[in-house]
């Protein structure tokens, strides 16, 4: 295995977060910091530099993870992947992120987007196909086929 | 020879002439209203009137004769209306018109005027015909059809309104129910997921997880019931192959190839659950008896319509389950045999060797609408 990857949970609810958590560990990949709030993600991720920011549509006080999504998608090339019960909203227009996974995720399928997201980030393109929970964004799987020519 | 207007003087006069003129005394006696003005002299005054002018307007004869028709207008009357006629008359043109005329004792009612010059072989205008018909009920009626008509249309308009607006906050509440469901199935699958890694013994941690499984089998249910279209309609193949997919990712089994065979076949949504928990246990069942010993194989799944039923198929090239699991009242087999009875379904087990594939092979049919649900279309 590669050297883990460093990830970033903005997710509000405590018990879907610890989940999270743990199936990251399970991967071996390492989760440098969690946050509730998209202001405290935004900090979090300057601060932590992480490979993958997973990000939870509603946050704490009102706040929305789109906010995460359009900050950090022009600062770094990190990857964000939405995590959300509102996943019908992302079609066309992911805002920046390179895809989505609908909840009520399985394990299974966090742990199988790990196993890609690594490929995507430390050897890409992936040899493999995105599993059937991650929803790839149009451009991200556009910018994952140019590197494939 | 008789004078000109020899005729009306036979209201003022009873002369010879006028009342032997038969023309003269259909006028005088039909009940139509009918008035003569004489537009050569001043104002333009009636110089007729007949009896049905009289009792249609109120007047008495010598109130009216010689003055002009304005004492007819009042306070509603159409000033437009009023203008068309005088222009028809500075035209010499004829006019039909409908107006809003008063009698004596000032009760309006509608006018059907008809107006039209009289003029002689010279060319030189004499006389204004003009006849009256009372047409107040069918104007009245008009005007209630229209009034009724307007209403009809504020109050379906008003209703369309507080029904587009009772669907679009539906429509939010249905949103919000969905997003905490799928949540909430979330949170429960956190729970499980955390306390199995805090379990030891190996039989409660396999417990928990066949648990999970269920629990996660229900959240997909949900996941693809909201991400459709249709919140109404269940496709069962496409379910097939991301529960398939998912169990034998979930397994930590590498050599297990997954076959599909998949044809659309839509349920309604409450057969969904149901479904998707008999698929999830025969195909937990099958990755956990099928390849012993980290064995390969292939795992089929087969969704096709046939008619007004469908059938799931599940089967494998292992070494099939053993009897005892067959055979016996474990709770994963009555889970199977009682959701079966509640979708009317049929289940045919084959053990390895006797069905078509070496493995087992279980073949499950069930109707594709309950009685009273909607028509297979």
């Amino acid at each position: 295995m590669t050297e883990p990857l460093r990830v970033l949970i903005a997710e509000d609810e405590a018990l879907i977060l610890m989940q999270l958590e743990f199936l990251l560990e399970d991967c071996g990949h390492a989760v440098v910091a969690t946050a509730a709030t998209a202001g405290d993600a935004i900090r979090l991720a300057r601060e932590t530099r992480p490979d993958i920011v997973f990000v939870d549509l509603q946050l704490r006080g009102g706040s929305s993870g789109l906010d995460i999504v359009r900050t950090l998608r022009d600062e770094s090339d990190v990857v964000l992947v939405f995590v959300t019960a509102n996943a019908r909203r992302f079609t066309d227009d992911f805002e920046g992120a390179a895809g989505v996974i609908a909840k009520p995720f399985t394990e299974a399928v966090i742990l199988d987007t790990m196993t890609y997201l690594e490929a995507c980030v430390r050897n890409p393109p992936p040899g493999m196909d995105a599993p059937l929970g991650l929803t790839l964004a149009p451009d991200y799987r556009a910018h994952l086929e140019s590197l494939r020519a | 020879m008789e004078r000109d207007d020899a005729w009306h003087l036979t209201d003022d006069l009873m002369v010879e002439h006028g009342k032997g003129d038969p023309f003269a005394a259909a006028i005088r006696a039909t009940r139509m209203a009918m008035i003569v003005t004489d537009p050569r002299r001043d104002d333009n005054p009636i110089v007729f009137v007949n009896d049905a002018f009289l009792r249609l307007s109120g007047y008495e004869r010598n109130e009216i004769m010689g003055t002009n028709c304005r004492f007819l207008q009042g306070a509603d009357t159409d000033p437009s209306a009023v203008r068309q006629i005088r222009e028809a008359v500075a035209a010499r043109r004829d006019i039909a018109i409908d107006i809003l005329n008063y009698r004596k004792d000032k009760t309006p009612f509608w006018n059907a005027l008809y107006m039209s010059p009289v003029i002689n072989e010279a060319g030189e205008l004499l006389y204004f015909f003009a006849s009256q018909l009372d047409i107040t009920d069918r104007v009245d009626a008009q005007m209630r059809t229209q009034n009724e008509k307007e209403h009809f249309e504020r109050e379906v308009g008003k209703r369309t309104r507080e029904l587009t607006e009772a669907l679009a906050a539906k429509t939010m509440l249905v949103h919000e129910v969905d997003h905490r469901v799928k949540n909430n199935l979330q949170m429960i699958a956190s729970l499980l997921t955390m306390q199995t890694r805090a379990i030891v013994d190996p039989t409660a941690r396999a417990a928990m997880k066949t648990m999970l499984t269920r629990i996660e089998a229900l959240g997909t249910v949900h996941k693809r019931l909201y991400q459709s279209q249709d919140v109404q309609r269940f496709d069962v193949a496409e379910f097939a192959r991301e529960l398939a997919s998912d169990l034998v990712r979930g397994s930590g089994r590498t050599g297990i190839r997954l076959r599909f065979d998949l044809e659309a076949v839509e349920v309604p949504v409450e057969k969904a659950p149901p479904i998707a928990l008999i698929m999830n246990e025969l195909i937990t069942n099958a990755l956990k008896h099928a390849f012993p010993d980290e064995r390969p194989g292939r795992l089929s799944i087969t969704v096709k319509p046939d008619g007004n039923y469908f059938e799931i198929g599940i089967s494998d090239d292992g070494v099939g389950m053993p009897r005892e699991v067959l055979g016996n009242r474990s709770f994963g087999k009555r889970l199977i045999e009682s959701l079966a009875r509640q979708l009317n379904a049929s289940i045919a087990w084959q053990p390895a060797g006797t069905g078509p594939s070496p493995g087992t092979w279980i073949d499950i049919r069930l109707p594709r609408e309950t009685a009273g649900s909607r028509e297979t279309t």
